[in-house]
């Protein structure tokens, strides 16, 4: 009964604006999923928020909002009041809206709280496949052109932008068998209706582990510690080195327009509770690098990320509109 | 005997047992809520167990599943609005035995048979899970197309009257399905450069409206006719009843096991593909299907509560979810520090076994709980309309918001129920519209998959029909049914059982 005659006076406080913005957080923060419940996304952010709102001394509630691979959460946030209490907690997909035509923000619309990590991309095959690593496959794919099925995620997703870079350095022709997710083309790779599946480290890695998939290819300029020996993709294809390191990444976002003192707030919340044991080794076991970055440092990781993978998806064809209609500079 | 023990933990640390029981009896009462639905309790949970060890927070979670599954049976019978999507062939068997005073014994009967389907599910989980998920795994997409396809041929069974209607409902349902980004490519289909429309229309918010706002509406037309007594003499089926349907609920049990266990179908196509199953098989039902049959009612029980188990057999050996509740489930084990795969079975088979164990425990608390406090809840239909009709627009109203938090699903509901009004007018059964819905993407999505499999080669396609003996399989399935539903096979079965006639005569 005190608590909410307490909850009743600080929502006056708030509403007369009596108040200042050093009491934030004076209610319950929205934290809105780009994803659904289970994936990685979702994953992430349940894992991290829960020591962000303990440093922030507040409560975060999240919920998934999808659809319109992630459009339709940040066009809610970017709908709500710049107050710092509905995050974004997306992945990189709104980097790809404005080439691809299907948003009109993206995260430079945005305030970066953190980009709390970054994922490798691996080829994985069917473990029938005839060959190992990534000379074999592409010496195969150039032999049979079109006959290797590789699952694909739609137009801007991951396996779009690997293949886009794997054919800028390659000559080489695919079938794409479109999926919705990474988790059931990696079903289908493993019950033999795909061959090759482009996908992010910590969601193979257990069917890698089991011998349920081969590892072909790790798409980074350096070996990983999930998967010794297997050699970087730059190894044999060393023109890739042009785009890496690059990779999809979970972050957390505001509205611009949010205070200052907010801002910082919720970044010094975020970069404490990233640096939490328990969320440290979930994301080393899923194969994620913890980057935990904010200010100009992810603003410029943000950029980077954007100009080679919008560049990427012009040039491969599949844009709706050229990167220089936004101001998006060539990597 | 470690598997035995871990098996037992659930039941030898009373707090574990406390939860589970718990979950159950909240599942209960989140699943016959319409819109709030086990998905979201479960991911709701996941934060709320965040700080938790993994036993407990695994054992509330596989107690409101199970409850929930079973909770949508309960408004499905008594107010004619399914709790959950898996809940719509329930409702067609089930609502007509409530308008004859007989929802004490439609709901006796679905607790006992919920409690057999789901110990058979996890019976199969237990004993045959790799060799199950092994063939689940070896369903193509064209398997799953042709599974869509034998799925759409159920709107032959929906179909109370005319097939026409029924055929129209359905291809309505498929339509609306298909409405908005695809998944696939991201190409806007009937948004009509509307954004609104870019997100696709909630399934979930049709369901409610079609059933939940025409049944309101339907009802203001007998506003001030009496409800009907309900008799809650005989809740607990006799032996004799459970007997005489146990060949139909182990058919019926063992489809939803397999449908469950397939990534991409759950409860919701297995219960009505049991329910059709059931049609078929069942020479003499009780009541004419439609009219209050009891094995309306046990085949799609038994069915999706055995999918439950189902869709753990993915998930427990490949780390594969068998259904949105299981890859959420997923999800938690991640964040709790194991990692759910093919691995798991290998360095933490207590695991497995301690799920097991809790869900034959959530399976016997359903049991308990869902034949305990039936009197309270078939008093709701005793209700006085006047009462009763503004619960079902308000019980409507919260649900369509809910799944998405969206006043816009609150609209289509509310469009969708006056929509639903006038095709119950016109007779057209809108139970095919929802099969349609919940089909649309399975059959659009795996038959673009199929085919761009075999690049666009329809030769190709066929050549792998015909080789593949589980598409081979489905296929005769598919032809089978389809003939079945023509006059052309009424007509040879009729001179067939003529000719036997003459020859017995002869």
């Amino acid at each position: 009964m005190k608590a909410s005659i307490l909850a009743l006076a600080v929502a006056a406080a708030a509403a007369t604006g009596a108040w200042a913005d050093d009491a934030y957080p004076s209610k319950e923060i929205q934290g809105i999923i780009q994803w659904g419940a289970g994936g990685s996304t979702d994953t992430v952010m349940r894992a991290v928020t829960p020591h962000a709102a303990k440093a922030l001394d507040g409560n975060i509630v999240m919920q998934n909002k999808t659809g319109g691979v992630g459009a339709i959460a940040m066009r809610y946030v970017q709908s709500q009041k710049a107050d710092g209490y509905t995050l974004l907690m997306g992945a990189e997909n709104p980097q790809m809206y404005k080439v691809l035509g299907l948003g009109t923000d993206d995260y430079s619309d945005m305030i970066p709280i953190s980009v709390l990590a970054r994922g490798v991309p691996i080829f994985v095959a069917n473990n029938d496949a005839p060959y190992d690593n990534m000379a074999e496959f592409v010496e195969y794919a150039k032999a049979n052109p079109g006959e290797v099925r590789v699952g694909s995620t739609g137009p801007g997703g991951l396996t779009s932008i690997v293949l886009a870079m794997l054919t800028s350095q390659a000559d080489v022709e695919f079938t794409r068998v479109p999926f919705d997710g990474d988790g059931p083309a990696l079903t289908a790779l493993q019950g033999g209706a795909l061959d090759v599946m482009p996908a992010v480290l910590g969601a193979a890695i257990e069917g890698v582990k089991a011998g349920r998939m081969k590892v072909i290819g790790l798409v980074d300029v350096e070996e990983n510690p999930l998967l010794p020996g297997v050699e970087p993709i730059t190894a044999a294809l060393p023109g890739m080195s042009d785009y890496l390191p690059w990779g999809p990444f979970f972050g957390v976002f505001v509205k611009k327009g949010t205070p200052d003192p907010v801002v910082a707030e919720l970044q010094a919340a975020y970069a404490e509770g990233a640096q939490n044991e328990d969320f440290r080794k979930l994301m080393a076991d899923r194969g994620f690098t913890i980057m935990a970055i904010a200010g100009d440092e992810a603003m410029e990781f943000l950029d980077g990320y954007r100009s080679v993978s919008s560049w990427l998806v012009y040039d491969a064809g599949f844009a709706k509109k050229s990167p220089e209609e936004f101001g998006i500079a060539r990597p | 005997m470690d598997a035995l023990l871990a098996f037992l933990t659930v039941f030898t640390h009373p707090e574990l047992l406390l939860l589970v029981g718990l979950g159950t009896f909240a599942g209960v009462y989140v699943g016959a809520i319409p819109g709030l639905s086990v998905t979201m309790a479960v991911s709701i949970l996941i934060s709320f167990t965040f700080s938790w060890d993994v036993l407990p927070a695994i054992s509330l979670m596989i107690g409101i599943y199970m409850g929930g599954v079973y909770g949508g049976s309960r408004t499905a019978i008594l107010l004619n609005i399914p709790g959950a999507p898996s809940a719509i062939a329930t409702a067609m068997d089930g609502y007509p035995m409530a308008q004859r005073g007989e929802a004490g014994q439609a709901i006796g009967v679905t607790t006992v048979m919920s409690f057999f389907g789901g110990l058979i599910g996890i019976a199969v989980l237990a004993l045959a899970a790799p060799a199950v998920s092994d063939f689940a795994l070896s369903f193509q997409p064209r398997d799953y197309m042709l599974l869509a396809i034998l799925g759409i041929l159920l709107v032959g069974s929906l179909s109370t009257g005319s097939l026409v209607k029924g055929i129209f409902s359905g291809s309505l349902g498929l339509a609306i399905g298909a409405v908005g980004l695809d998944p696939l490519t991201f190409t806007e289909r009937f948004t009509f450069g509307v954004p609104l429309l870019q997100g696709g229309i909630s399934f979930i918010a049709v369901m409610i409206g079609m059933f939940g706002v025409s049944e309101a509406l339907i009802q203001l037309q007998h506003v001030n006719s009496a409800a009907v007594r309900q008799k809650i003499d005989r809740i607990v089926p006799s032996w004799d009843t459970v007997k005489k349907h146990l060949p139909l609920s182990m058919q019926t049990s063992f489809i939803g096991v397999i449908i469950g266990a397939l990534p991409g179908t759950g409860g919701d196509i297995a219960a009505l593909m049991a329910y059709d199953h059931a049609k078929r098989v069942t020479k003499k039902p009780s009541r004419p299907f439609g009219k209050g049959a009891i094995e309306g009612l046990v085949a799609p029980e038994t069915a999706n509560n055995a999918a439950v188990g189902g869709a753990f057999i993915p998930m427990m050996t490949l780390g594969i979810p068998g259904d949105a509740v299981t890859a959420i489930m997923i999800g938690a084990l991640f964040i709790h520090g194991l990692n759910p795969g093919p691995m798991l079975m290998v360095t933490q088979p207590d695991m497995f076994w301690v799920i097991v164990g809790a869900l034959v425990t959530a399976n016997a608390f359903m049991l308990l709980f869902g034949l305990t406090g039936i009197r309270l809840f078939t008093k709701i239909v005793e209700l006085p309309r006047a009462v009763l009709i503004p619960l079902i627009m308000l019980l409507s109203i919260v649900g369509a918001y809910a799944v998405n938090n969206s006043v816009t699903d609150v609209y289509w509901m509310l469009g969708f129920g006056v929509f639903g009004y006038f095709m119950r007018h016109y007779g057209y059964p809108l139970g095919p519209v929802i099969l349609g819905v919940i089909l649309s993407r399975l059959l659009d999505d795996n038959w673009r998959r199929a085919i761009i499999s075999d690049r666009e080669d329809l030769g190709a396609f066929f050549h792998g029909i015909l080789t593949s003996p589980l598409s081979l399989v489905l296929t005769v399935a598919v032809v089978l049914i389809f003939l079945s539903q023509t006059p052309l096979w009424r007509a040879a079965i009729g001179r067939l059982g003529q000719r036997r006639h003459r020859h017995a005569a002869g």
